[in-house]
């Protein structure tokens, strides 16, 4: 029986945190600013205030970031944004280097 | 029309006149529009990922279709069991239906807006009804869904 090398088998491994997105909100002028600052509160669970300051930077900058974190959840927000007809998209999020 | 909120938590509409009650029979028609434009404005894509778009148009996009329809049908019975007194029509839209109101509501505001290129200078229009005139009936109409929704929104508070 001929004797074979096994080459020894290495594994690398990599670890660090999943890239984190953006779940942004899209100004439309249809939506009342009274039902977008609702659904903030429903859907992400803001306060009247978060709510009412996100519902702002919508309005008057045409965006706002509303959450950041893992690429999961960031779609589940959008769908549930997306049930209540906002204009929501997840992007990535900007890292810092 | 006298709106109520009563302490169950409902909303009590009364003295509706024909017109208005016409343009509340509407709600779910106008909200189920099969324009291409509406469906865009319905489902918008989540993202620019070219993948996840495409799972969104096979996975998402039937259910949020599903909760649309059901929301819409919550509305339809509630305009079912409206009654029609000699002061108007009263209806009556019970806590547990607000948000299926609210929904049908905001999709009848933005088909009706997108299916006549409504941009925020239509929106801000001062406007008084002109029945000859199909623009001024869908800007009356989006101005009057709106201040139901105000009202729901206001309840929720």
């Amino acid at each position: 029986m001929p004797f074979v090398d096994i080459p020894e088998a290495k594994t690398l491994e990599k670890t660090g945190l999943a890239a984190p997105w953006n779940v942004v909100v899209h100004n439309d002028p249809v939506n009342l600013m009274s039902y977008v600052a609702l659904v903030f509160r429903k859907v992400l669970g803001f306060s009247k205030d978060k709510a009412q300051t996100h519902m702002l930077e919508v309005h008057h900058k045409g965006r706002s970031v509303v959450w950041t974190g893992g690429r999961e959840k960031a779609e589940f927000y959008v769908q549930q944004l997306h049930a209540n007809l906002l204009l929501a998209t997840l992007e990535p999020a900007p890292q810092d280097k | 029309m006298k709106l109520t909120a009563t302490e169950e938590g409902a909303l009590d509409i009364e003295e509706i006149p024909a017109f208005l009650f016409a343009l509340l029979q509407a709600v779910p028609i106008r909200a189920a529009s099969s324009d291409p434009r509406v469906e865009n404005r319905f489902f918008p894509a989540p993202a620019q990922d070219e993948l996840l778009v495409e799972d969104w148009k096979s996975f998402v996009q039937p259910e949020l279709q599903a909760a649309f329809l059901s929301a819409r049908e919550v509305v339809q019975a509630d305009l079912r069991s409206a009654s029609e007194l000699k002061e108007g029509f009263s209806m009556e839209i019970p806590p547990n239906h607000m948000d299926p109101w609210l929904g049908t509501l905001n999709q009848a505001r933005l088909a009706i807006a997108e299916e006549n290129h409504f941009g925020e200078q239509d929106l801000s229009e001062e406007i008084s009804p002109d029945t000859s005139d199909p623009r001024s009936i869908s800007l009356f109409q989006i101005n009057f869904y709106g201040f139901l929704q105000e009202c729901l929104v206001k309840m929720q508070d």
